[in-house]
Protein backbone atom coordinates (compact mmCIF):
# COMPACT_ATOMS: atom_id res chain seq x y z
CA UNK A 1 0.00 0.00 0.00
CA UNK A 2 2.42 2.46 0.40
CA UNK A 3 4.13 2.40 -2.82
CA UNK A 4 0.68 2.41 -4.67
CA UNK A 5 0.46 5.39 -2.31
CA UNK A 6 3.50 6.86 -3.40
CA UNK A 7 2.30 5.95 -6.82
CA UNK A 8 -0.55 8.20 -6.68
CA UNK A 9 1.07 10.34 -5.01
CA UNK A 10 3.65 10.90 -8.06
CA UNK A 11 0.54 10.46 -10.46
CA UNK A 12 -0.78 14.31 -8.64
CA UNK A 13 2.26 15.57 -8.45
CA UNK A 14 2.76 15.35 -12.19
CA UNK A 15 -0.36 16.32 -12.32
CA UNK A 16 0.13 19.77 -11.11
CA UNK A 17 3.12 19.81 -12.22
CA UNK A 18 1.64 20.11 -15.56
CA UNK A 19 -1.13 22.09 -14.56
CA UNK A 20 1.42 24.65 -13.34
CA UNK A 21 3.13 24.68 -16.97
CA UNK A 22 0.24 23.55 -19.60
CA UNK A 23 2.47 25.10 -22.58
CA UNK A 24 4.22 21.14 -22.34
CA UNK A 25 0.95 20.04 -23.73
CA UNK A 26 2.18 22.02 -26.76
CA UNK A 27 5.54 19.85 -27.23
CA UNK A 28 3.55 16.48 -25.91
CA UNK A 29 0.48 16.55 -28.48
CA UNK A 30 1.83 18.61 -31.21
CA UNK A 31 4.03 15.99 -33.06
CA UNK A 32 1.01 13.32 -33.08
CA UNK A 33 -1.54 15.86 -34.28
CA UNK A 34 0.72 17.29 -36.85
CA UNK A 35 1.67 13.44 -38.49
CA UNK A 36 -2.44 12.60 -38.36
CA UNK A 37 -2.50 15.25 -39.92
CA UNK A 38 -0.16 14.67 -42.50
CA UNK A 39 -1.42 11.25 -42.69
CA UNK A 40 -4.57 12.50 -43.63
CA UNK A 41 -3.68 14.86 -46.39
CA UNK A 42 -1.43 12.18 -47.68
CA UNK A 43 -4.43 9.96 -47.84
CA UNK A 44 -6.20 12.53 -49.99
CA UNK A 45 -9.87 11.04 -48.93
CA UNK A 46 -11.49 12.18 -46.16
CA UNK A 47 -13.99 9.11 -45.74
CA UNK A 48 -14.74 7.46 -42.68
CA UNK A 49 -12.82 4.59 -42.72
CA UNK A 50 -9.85 5.72 -44.12
CA UNK A 51 -9.75 8.47 -41.58
CA UNK A 52 -10.21 6.26 -39.32
CA UNK A 53 -6.68 4.38 -39.79
CA UNK A 54 -4.84 7.99 -39.84
CA UNK A 55 -6.95 9.12 -36.36
CA UNK A 56 -6.61 5.73 -34.53
CA UNK A 57 -3.10 6.00 -35.48
CA UNK A 58 -2.23 8.99 -34.40
CA UNK A 59 -4.33 8.73 -30.69
CA UNK A 60 -1.74 6.10 -30.64
CA UNK A 61 1.24 8.30 -31.25
CA UNK A 62 0.33 10.64 -28.69
CA UNK A 63 0.10 7.97 -25.92
CA UNK A 64 3.30 7.06 -27.09
CA UNK A 65 4.82 10.65 -26.86
CA UNK A 66 3.20 11.73 -23.43
CA UNK A 67 4.77 8.26 -21.87
CA UNK A 68 8.47 8.60 -23.42
CA UNK A 69 8.10 12.70 -22.12
CA UNK A 70 6.98 11.41 -18.65
CA UNK A 71 9.84 8.78 -18.15
CA UNK A 72 12.80 11.01 -19.68
CA UNK A 73 12.21 14.61 -19.08
CA UNK A 74 10.90 14.20 -15.97
CA UNK A 75 13.97 12.30 -15.01
CA UNK A 76 16.49 14.82 -16.35
CA UNK A 77 14.06 17.82 -14.88
CA UNK A 78 14.67 16.11 -11.78
CA UNK A 79 18.21 15.99 -12.21
CA UNK A 80 18.46 19.65 -13.23
CA UNK A 81 16.65 20.75 -9.78
CA UNK A 82 19.01 18.28 -7.78
CA UNK A 83 16.59 16.54 -6.58
CA UNK A 84 16.59 13.31 -8.06
CA UNK A 85 19.11 11.83 -5.26
CA UNK A 86 16.40 12.80 -2.96
CA UNK A 87 13.50 10.95 -4.56
CA UNK A 88 15.90 7.61 -4.97
CA UNK A 89 16.72 8.02 -1.39
CA UNK A 90 13.34 7.37 -0.42
CA UNK A 91 12.11 3.86 0.76
CA UNK A 92 9.66 3.72 -1.96
CA UNK A 93 11.71 2.24 -5.55
CA UNK A 94 11.46 4.67 -8.27
CA UNK A 95 9.73 2.58 -10.62
CA UNK A 96 6.72 3.29 -8.36
CA UNK A 97 7.22 7.18 -8.47
CA UNK A 98 7.75 6.99 -12.54
CA UNK A 99 5.08 4.74 -12.99
CA UNK A 100 3.05 7.58 -11.29
CA UNK A 101 4.10 10.43 -13.14
CA UNK A 102 4.00 7.54 -16.60
CA UNK A 103 0.21 7.08 -16.41
CA UNK A 104 -0.79 10.67 -15.79
CA UNK A 105 1.00 11.49 -19.29
CA UNK A 106 -0.17 8.84 -20.80
CA UNK A 107 -3.46 9.63 -20.02
CA UNK A 108 -3.03 13.37 -21.39
CA UNK A 109 -2.34 11.68 -24.36
CA UNK A 110 -6.00 10.58 -24.95
CA UNK A 111 -6.69 14.17 -25.20
CA UNK A 112 -4.68 13.88 -28.42
CA UNK A 113 -6.09 11.13 -29.77
CA UNK A 114 -9.46 13.00 -28.82
CA UNK A 115 -8.59 16.34 -30.65
CA UNK A 116 -7.52 14.69 -33.61
CA UNK A 117 -11.08 13.01 -33.64
CA UNK A 118 -12.47 16.22 -33.08
CA UNK A 119 -10.62 17.83 -35.78
CA UNK A 120 -11.47 14.70 -38.54
CA UNK A 121 -15.17 15.16 -37.59
CA UNK A 122 -15.65 18.96 -37.34
CA UNK A 123 -13.12 20.37 -39.76
CA UNK A 124 -12.60 17.45 -42.23
CA UNK A 125 -16.90 16.29 -42.12
CA UNK A 126 -15.63 12.94 -41.17
CA UNK A 127 -18.06 10.12 -40.48
CA UNK A 128 -16.67 8.18 -37.76
CA UNK A 129 -18.06 5.21 -36.46
CA UNK A 130 -16.70 2.49 -34.16
CA UNK A 131 -18.14 -0.93 -34.86
CA UNK A 132 -17.85 -2.38 -31.37
CA UNK A 133 -17.58 0.64 -28.25
CA UNK A 134 -16.89 -1.42 -25.47
CA UNK A 135 -14.53 -3.59 -27.18
CA UNK A 136 -12.76 -0.48 -28.80
CA UNK A 137 -12.30 0.80 -24.97
CA UNK A 138 -10.95 -2.34 -24.13
CA UNK A 139 -8.26 -2.27 -26.91
CA UNK A 140 -7.78 1.42 -25.93
CA UNK A 141 -7.17 0.86 -22.20
CA UNK A 142 -4.83 -2.09 -22.66
CA UNK A 143 -2.76 -0.06 -25.29
CA UNK A 144 -2.61 2.86 -23.15
CA UNK A 145 -1.32 0.22 -20.36
CA UNK A 146 1.23 -1.16 -22.66
CA UNK A 147 3.08 1.92 -23.74
CA UNK A 148 2.92 2.88 -20.26
CA UNK A 149 4.64 -0.34 -19.19
CA UNK A 150 7.13 0.07 -22.15
CA UNK A 151 7.92 3.59 -21.01
CA UNK A 152 8.93 1.99 -17.72
CA UNK A 153 11.61 -0.25 -19.53
CA UNK A 154 13.37 2.56 -21.33
CA UNK A 155 12.69 4.40 -18.46
CA UNK A 156 15.78 2.57 -16.02
CA UNK A 157 17.94 3.55 -18.82
CA UNK A 158 16.92 7.07 -18.05
CA UNK A 159 18.31 7.61 -14.44
CA UNK A 160 21.60 6.47 -15.43
CA UNK A 161 22.33 9.07 -18.37
CA UNK A 162 22.54 12.95 -17.92
CA UNK A 163 20.87 13.05 -21.46
CA UNK A 164 17.73 11.13 -20.93
CA UNK A 165 16.24 13.76 -23.30
CA UNK A 166 18.22 13.30 -26.15
CA UNK A 167 17.55 9.72 -25.71
CA UNK A 168 13.55 10.36 -25.46
CA UNK A 169 13.95 12.01 -28.85
CA UNK A 170 15.53 9.59 -30.09
CA UNK A 171 13.18 6.87 -29.31
CA UNK A 172 9.60 8.92 -30.32
CA UNK A 173 10.00 7.72 -34.18
CA UNK A 174 11.37 4.01 -34.05
CA UNK A 175 8.24 3.10 -31.91
CA UNK A 176 6.12 4.99 -34.50
CA UNK A 177 7.49 3.26 -37.22
CA UNK A 178 8.08 -0.24 -36.12
CA UNK A 179 4.77 -0.54 -34.61
CA UNK A 180 3.14 0.69 -37.89
CA UNK A 181 0.40 2.80 -36.08
CA UNK A 182 0.12 4.28 -39.35
CA UNK A 183 0.22 1.29 -42.07
CA UNK A 184 0.51 -2.41 -41.79
CA UNK A 185 3.70 -3.76 -40.44
CA UNK A 186 3.35 -6.45 -43.60
CA UNK A 187 4.93 -2.84 -46.05
CA UNK A 188 7.71 -2.95 -43.55
CA UNK A 189 11.23 -5.00 -43.95
CA UNK A 190 10.24 -8.63 -43.65
CA UNK A 191 13.48 -8.66 -41.39
CA UNK A 192 11.88 -5.86 -39.06
CA UNK A 193 9.15 -8.26 -38.13
CA UNK A 194 10.12 -9.81 -34.98
CA UNK A 195 10.74 -6.31 -33.73
CA UNK A 196 7.45 -5.25 -34.68
CA UNK A 197 5.66 -8.26 -33.28
CA UNK A 198 7.76 -7.94 -30.12
CA UNK A 199 6.04 -4.50 -29.31
CA UNK A 200 3.00 -4.54 -27.46
CA UNK A 201 1.44 -1.75 -28.75
CA UNK A 202 1.53 -3.34 -32.21
CA UNK A 203 -0.98 -5.67 -31.17
CA UNK A 204 -2.52 -3.18 -29.17
CA UNK A 205 -3.31 -1.08 -32.62
CA UNK A 206 -4.63 -3.89 -34.22
CA UNK A 207 -6.91 -4.86 -31.75
CA UNK A 208 -8.22 -1.08 -31.92
CA UNK A 209 -8.85 -0.80 -35.64
CA UNK A 210 -10.69 -4.69 -35.58
CA UNK A 211 -12.79 -3.39 -32.51
CA UNK A 212 -13.39 0.23 -34.10
CA UNK A 213 -14.26 -1.50 -37.77
CA UNK A 214 -12.15 -0.69 -40.08
CA UNK A 215 -8.41 -2.79 -40.54
CA UNK A 216 -8.35 -3.90 -43.62
CA UNK A 217 -4.62 -5.63 -43.63
CA UNK A 218 -4.33 -6.73 -40.18
CA UNK A 219 -1.50 -8.02 -38.23
CA UNK A 220 -1.37 -11.19 -38.91
CA UNK A 221 -1.54 -10.76 -42.38
CA UNK A 222 1.23 -10.98 -44.54
CA UNK A 223 2.90 -12.96 -41.14
CA UNK A 224 0.35 -15.84 -39.76
CA UNK A 225 -2.42 -15.53 -42.13
CA UNK A 226 -5.63 -14.28 -42.12
CA UNK A 227 -7.81 -14.85 -38.94
CA UNK A 228 -11.44 -14.35 -38.14
CA UNK A 229 -11.50 -10.85 -36.37
CA UNK A 230 -12.76 -11.72 -33.64
CA UNK A 231 -10.33 -14.46 -33.45
CA UNK A 232 -7.69 -12.14 -33.81
CA UNK A 233 -8.82 -9.32 -31.36
CA UNK A 234 -8.64 -11.99 -28.41
CA UNK A 235 -5.41 -12.78 -29.51
CA UNK A 236 -4.40 -9.66 -29.57
CA UNK A 237 -5.44 -8.57 -26.55
CA UNK A 238 -4.35 -11.70 -24.97
CA UNK A 239 -0.48 -10.92 -26.77
CA UNK A 240 -1.05 -7.41 -25.25
CA UNK A 241 -1.55 -8.33 -21.30
CA UNK A 242 0.72 -10.69 -21.52
CA UNK A 243 3.55 -8.30 -23.22
CA UNK A 244 2.79 -5.56 -20.71
CA UNK A 245 3.25 -7.94 -17.90
CA UNK A 246 6.77 -8.68 -19.47
CA UNK A 247 7.76 -5.50 -19.59
CA UNK A 248 6.49 -4.93 -16.01
CA UNK A 249 8.54 -7.48 -14.83
CA UNK A 250 12.13 -6.40 -17.65
CA UNK A 251 11.32 -2.62 -15.92
CA UNK A 252 11.29 -4.12 -12.12
CA UNK A 253 14.48 -6.13 -12.79
CA UNK A 254 16.27 -3.60 -14.48
CA UNK A 255 15.12 -0.34 -12.03
CA UNK A 256 16.63 -2.64 -9.34
CA UNK A 257 20.13 -3.06 -10.86
CA UNK A 258 19.98 0.75 -12.02
CA UNK A 259 19.00 1.99 -7.89
CA UNK A 260 22.06 0.08 -7.15
CA UNK A 261 24.23 0.96 -9.63
CA UNK A 262 23.49 4.79 -9.27
CA UNK A 263 23.53 4.03 -5.19
CA UNK A 264 27.71 2.70 -5.45
CA UNK A 265 28.47 5.01 -8.29
CA UNK A 266 27.33 8.19 -6.67
CA UNK A 267 27.00 10.80 -10.08
CA UNK A 268 22.88 11.03 -9.64
CA UNK A 269 23.51 14.86 -9.03
CA UNK A 270 25.80 15.31 -12.00
CA UNK A 271 24.00 17.49 -14.81
CA UNK B 1 30.58 49.32 -32.25
CA UNK B 2 34.18 47.73 -32.35
CA UNK B 3 34.70 45.26 -35.10
CA UNK B 4 37.26 43.34 -33.64
CA UNK B 5 35.71 43.03 -30.26
CA UNK B 6 32.99 41.90 -32.15
CA UNK B 7 34.76 39.08 -34.55
CA UNK B 8 36.08 38.30 -30.89
CA UNK B 9 33.29 37.27 -29.33
CA UNK B 10 31.86 35.63 -32.35
CA UNK B 11 34.51 33.46 -32.44
CA UNK B 12 34.77 32.20 -28.79
CA UNK B 13 31.03 32.38 -28.65
CA UNK B 14 31.53 29.44 -31.14
CA UNK B 15 34.06 27.89 -30.07
CA UNK B 16 32.95 27.82 -26.27
CA UNK B 17 29.05 26.16 -28.03
CA UNK B 18 31.01 23.53 -29.74
CA UNK B 19 33.53 22.37 -26.46
CA UNK B 20 30.13 22.85 -24.58
CA UNK B 21 28.23 20.72 -26.55
CA UNK B 22 30.54 17.85 -26.03
CA UNK B 23 31.13 18.48 -22.75
CA UNK B 24 27.62 17.63 -22.10
CA UNK B 25 27.00 15.41 -24.71
CA UNK B 26 28.98 12.37 -25.35
CA UNK B 27 30.92 12.18 -28.80
CA UNK B 28 28.94 8.74 -29.49
CA UNK B 29 25.76 9.79 -28.67
CA UNK B 30 25.87 12.99 -30.73
CA UNK B 31 26.89 10.69 -33.50
CA UNK B 32 23.71 8.74 -32.58
CA UNK B 33 21.75 11.41 -32.63
CA UNK B 34 23.28 12.18 -36.35
CA UNK B 35 22.86 9.12 -37.25
CA UNK B 36 19.15 8.18 -36.24
CA UNK B 37 17.25 10.90 -36.44
CA UNK B 38 16.78 11.62 -40.14
CA UNK B 39 16.42 7.85 -40.71
CA UNK B 40 13.40 7.27 -38.30
CA UNK B 41 11.31 10.08 -39.34
CA UNK B 42 12.24 9.40 -43.35
CA UNK B 43 11.47 5.88 -42.93
CA UNK B 44 8.11 6.72 -41.30
CA UNK B 45 6.45 8.98 -43.49
CA UNK B 46 8.54 6.87 -46.15
CA UNK B 47 6.02 3.78 -45.32
CA UNK B 48 3.08 5.63 -45.15
CA UNK B 49 3.72 7.50 -48.88
CA UNK B 50 4.59 3.69 -50.03
CA UNK B 51 1.05 2.45 -48.33
CA UNK B 52 -1.06 5.13 -49.31
CA UNK B 53 0.31 5.37 -52.85
CA UNK B 54 -0.49 9.10 -53.58
CA UNK B 55 0.73 9.97 -57.01
CA UNK B 56 1.55 13.97 -55.85
CA UNK B 57 3.56 12.38 -52.60
CA UNK B 58 5.69 9.66 -53.77
CA UNK B 59 8.59 7.95 -52.20
CA UNK B 60 11.27 9.72 -53.38
CA UNK B 61 9.67 13.14 -52.86
CA UNK B 62 8.74 12.29 -49.47
CA UNK B 63 12.77 10.88 -49.01
CA UNK B 64 14.34 13.93 -50.06
CA UNK B 65 11.59 16.18 -48.47
CA UNK B 66 12.32 14.61 -45.16
CA UNK B 67 15.81 14.45 -45.72
CA UNK B 68 15.94 18.56 -45.63
CA UNK B 69 14.04 18.54 -43.07
CA UNK B 70 16.10 16.70 -40.73
CA UNK B 71 18.06 19.97 -40.80
CA UNK B 72 15.43 21.28 -38.90
CA UNK B 73 16.12 19.10 -35.50
CA UNK B 74 19.20 20.68 -35.14
CA UNK B 75 19.33 24.02 -36.87
CA UNK B 76 15.43 25.35 -35.53
CA UNK B 77 15.19 22.92 -32.38
CA UNK B 78 19.05 23.10 -31.09
CA UNK B 79 19.24 26.40 -31.83
CA UNK B 80 15.93 28.22 -30.41
CA UNK B 81 17.02 26.28 -27.20
CA UNK B 82 19.96 28.39 -26.94
CA UNK B 83 18.70 30.92 -24.67
CA UNK B 84 16.67 28.70 -22.70
CA UNK B 85 19.87 26.07 -21.70
CA UNK B 86 21.79 29.38 -20.82
CA UNK B 87 18.40 30.14 -18.69
CA UNK B 88 18.55 26.61 -17.24
CA UNK B 89 22.67 26.52 -16.28
CA UNK B 90 22.07 30.12 -14.75
CA UNK B 91 24.19 32.08 -16.98
CA UNK B 92 21.50 34.35 -19.33
CA UNK B 93 22.27 36.93 -16.17
CA UNK B 94 26.12 36.46 -16.40
CA UNK B 95 26.37 36.99 -20.32
CA UNK B 96 24.00 39.91 -19.99
CA UNK B 97 25.35 41.74 -18.35
CA UNK B 98 28.63 41.83 -19.62
CA UNK B 99 29.65 44.34 -22.56
CA UNK B 100 29.50 41.87 -25.45
CA UNK B 101 27.30 42.26 -28.76
CA UNK B 102 24.84 40.69 -28.35
CA UNK B 103 24.42 39.96 -32.08
CA UNK B 104 27.75 38.45 -32.17
CA UNK B 105 27.37 36.47 -29.19
CA UNK B 106 24.49 34.43 -30.30
CA UNK B 107 25.48 34.08 -33.90
CA UNK B 108 28.41 32.57 -32.64
CA UNK B 109 26.70 30.10 -30.46
CA UNK B 110 24.89 29.25 -33.34
CA UNK B 111 27.35 28.29 -35.87
CA UNK B 112 28.57 24.73 -34.40
CA UNK B 113 25.02 23.74 -35.58
CA UNK B 114 25.69 24.92 -39.54
CA UNK B 115 28.22 22.58 -39.73
CA UNK B 116 25.59 20.23 -37.93
CA UNK B 117 23.05 20.92 -39.89
CA UNK B 118 24.79 20.23 -43.20
CA UNK B 119 26.44 16.64 -41.69
CA UNK B 120 22.60 16.02 -40.89
CA UNK B 121 21.45 16.53 -44.54
CA UNK B 122 23.73 14.32 -46.40
CA UNK B 123 23.71 12.06 -44.05
CA UNK B 124 19.39 11.64 -44.41
CA UNK B 125 20.16 12.29 -48.71
CA UNK B 126 22.88 9.14 -47.99
CA UNK B 127 19.70 7.62 -46.42
CA UNK B 128 17.27 8.42 -49.22
CA UNK B 129 19.71 7.17 -51.94
CA UNK B 130 20.38 3.77 -50.48
CA UNK B 131 17.85 2.75 -48.06
CA UNK B 132 14.65 3.83 -49.64
CA UNK B 133 15.96 4.15 -53.42
CA UNK B 134 16.07 7.19 -54.58
CA UNK B 135 17.58 8.01 -57.96
CA UNK B 136 20.38 10.44 -57.37
CA UNK B 137 22.10 9.34 -60.98
CA UNK B 138 21.02 12.64 -62.66
CA UNK B 139 22.02 14.55 -59.94
CA UNK B 140 23.57 18.44 -60.15
CA UNK B 141 26.16 17.64 -56.67
CA UNK B 142 27.18 21.38 -57.11
CA UNK B 143 23.46 22.83 -56.86
CA UNK B 144 22.62 20.32 -53.87
CA UNK B 145 25.42 21.25 -52.03
CA UNK B 146 24.59 24.68 -52.72
CA UNK B 147 21.25 24.29 -51.37
CA UNK B 148 22.17 22.62 -48.20
CA UNK B 149 24.73 25.03 -47.06
CA UNK B 150 22.46 28.02 -47.87
CA UNK B 151 19.42 26.60 -46.08
CA UNK B 152 21.88 25.15 -43.29
CA UNK B 153 22.65 29.32 -42.83
CA UNK B 154 19.14 30.06 -43.67
CA UNK B 155 17.19 27.68 -40.73
CA UNK B 156 20.06 28.35 -38.31
CA UNK B 157 18.95 32.39 -39.05
CA UNK B 158 15.22 31.52 -38.68
CA UNK B 159 16.55 29.15 -35.07
CA UNK B 160 17.63 32.71 -33.55
CA UNK B 161 14.69 34.38 -34.02
CA UNK B 162 12.90 32.13 -32.17
CA UNK B 163 15.46 31.86 -29.90
CA UNK B 164 14.87 35.83 -29.16
CA UNK B 165 11.72 34.34 -26.84
CA UNK B 166 13.79 33.00 -24.53
CA UNK B 167 14.70 35.61 -23.06
CA UNK B 168 10.91 36.34 -21.81
CA UNK B 169 9.13 32.96 -22.07
CA UNK B 170 9.97 30.65 -19.03
CA UNK B 171 11.03 28.25 -21.90
CA UNK B 172 11.52 28.43 -25.68
CA UNK B 173 11.36 24.60 -25.73
CA UNK B 174 7.72 25.03 -26.41
CA UNK B 175 8.53 27.20 -29.29
CA UNK B 176 11.41 24.81 -30.79
CA UNK B 177 8.60 21.69 -30.70
CA UNK B 178 5.81 23.70 -32.90
CA UNK B 179 8.11 25.00 -35.29
CA UNK B 180 10.23 22.00 -35.51
CA UNK B 181 6.83 19.91 -36.33
CA UNK B 182 5.12 22.48 -38.42
CA UNK B 183 7.43 21.44 -40.99
CA UNK B 184 6.31 18.53 -41.39
CA UNK B 185 3.15 20.16 -42.50
CA UNK B 186 3.93 23.49 -44.16
CA UNK B 187 7.46 23.14 -45.59
CA UNK B 188 6.20 20.63 -48.66
CA UNK B 189 8.21 18.47 -46.97
CA UNK B 190 5.63 15.44 -47.15
CA UNK B 191 3.14 16.65 -49.95
CA UNK B 192 3.26 20.03 -52.53
CA UNK B 193 2.13 22.84 -50.72
CA UNK B 194 -0.64 22.97 -53.12
CA UNK B 195 -2.16 19.98 -50.94
CA UNK B 196 -2.82 22.37 -48.12
CA UNK B 197 -5.70 24.27 -47.85
CA UNK B 198 -5.81 27.20 -49.41
CA UNK B 199 -6.13 29.78 -46.47
CA UNK B 200 -3.02 28.06 -45.22
CA UNK B 201 -0.63 27.88 -47.93
CA UNK B 202 0.84 31.39 -47.58
CA UNK B 203 2.36 30.05 -43.73
CA UNK B 204 4.20 27.67 -45.86
CA UNK B 205 6.65 30.79 -47.13
CA UNK B 206 8.09 32.11 -43.84
CA UNK B 207 9.63 28.93 -43.15
CA UNK B 208 12.85 28.42 -45.51
CA UNK B 209 12.80 24.86 -45.71
CA UNK B 210 9.90 25.14 -47.84
CA UNK B 211 12.03 26.89 -50.85
CA UNK B 212 14.81 24.55 -49.93
CA UNK B 213 12.59 21.16 -50.37
CA UNK B 214 11.96 22.37 -53.94
CA UNK B 215 15.23 23.33 -54.70
CA UNK B 216 16.76 20.11 -53.00
CA UNK B 217 14.60 18.16 -55.34
CA UNK B 218 14.98 20.10 -58.77
CA UNK B 219 18.94 19.23 -57.94
CA UNK B 220 18.36 15.95 -57.52
CA UNK B 221 16.30 16.10 -60.94
CA UNK B 222 19.51 17.67 -62.60
CA UNK B 223 18.62 21.31 -61.87
CA UNK B 224 21.39 23.41 -62.32
CA UNK B 225 22.32 26.70 -60.05
CA UNK B 226 20.47 29.16 -62.54
CA UNK B 227 16.93 27.01 -62.04
CA UNK B 228 17.00 26.86 -58.33
CA UNK B 229 17.87 30.37 -57.73
CA UNK B 230 15.10 32.12 -57.17
CA UNK B 231 14.31 29.74 -54.44
CA UNK B 232 17.87 30.26 -52.76
CA UNK B 233 17.49 33.76 -53.17
CA UNK B 234 14.28 33.64 -51.25
CA UNK B 235 15.79 31.75 -48.80
CA UNK B 236 18.36 33.70 -48.36
CA UNK B 237 15.62 36.92 -48.04
CA UNK B 238 14.22 34.94 -45.14
CA UNK B 239 17.29 34.26 -43.45
CA UNK B 240 18.09 38.18 -43.77
CA UNK B 241 14.52 39.08 -41.91
CA UNK B 242 14.64 36.23 -39.28
CA UNK B 243 17.57 37.82 -38.38
CA UNK B 244 16.63 41.40 -38.17
CA UNK B 245 13.19 40.15 -36.59
CA UNK B 246 15.09 38.10 -33.89
CA UNK B 247 17.89 41.16 -33.28
CA UNK B 248 15.00 43.80 -32.46
CA UNK B 249 13.10 40.81 -30.60
CA UNK B 250 16.01 40.26 -28.50
CA UNK B 251 16.82 43.60 -27.46
CA UNK B 252 13.26 43.87 -26.72
CA UNK B 253 12.61 40.80 -24.73
CA UNK B 254 16.09 41.43 -22.93
CA UNK B 255 14.82 44.73 -22.04
CA UNK B 256 11.39 43.46 -20.16
CA UNK B 257 12.72 40.64 -18.75
CA UNK B 258 15.25 42.88 -17.06
CA UNK B 259 12.49 45.11 -16.42
CA UNK B 260 10.00 42.73 -14.69
CA UNK B 261 13.55 40.16 -13.15
CA UNK B 262 11.97 37.53 -15.24
CA UNK B 263 15.69 36.69 -16.30
CA UNK B 264 16.05 33.92 -14.57
CA UNK B 265 12.86 32.00 -14.20
CA UNK B 266 12.63 29.04 -15.91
Amino acid sequence: MPRLRAMKAAFEHQARHFLSDPGWLIPNIILPFIITLVALLLYGSSDGPVVMYAVLGGGMMGMWGNTLYASGYSIQSERWWGTLESVLAVPTPLIWIIAGRTIWNALIGVANGLAILAVAVFVLQAPITVADLPLFLLAFLMTLLSLAALGLVFSSAFVLTRQAGVLTNGLEYPIYVATGCMYPIAILPFWTGPLSLSLAPSWGIDAIRIAAGYNPQGLWDGYLGVLDPMVAYAVDIIVVVVMACAYLVIAFYLFGVVDRRARIEGNLGRV
Amino acid sequence: MNVLQSVRVFWSSAVIAKKALFDWLSPGLWLMQLFTMSLFQMAFFVYISAYVGNPQATVAYVAVGNAIQSIAYVAIFAVTNVTTEEKEAGTLPGILVTPANRFALFIGRAMFQVLNSIATVVIALFYAAVLFGVDFSSANLVTLAVVIVVTAFATVGFGLMLSSLGFYLRTSMVVANVFLFMGLLFCGVNFPVTMLPEFLQPIAYIFPITYATDAARLAVGGAGLGEVWSYLSAELVVMVVAILIGYAMMMAFEHLARRKGTLEMF
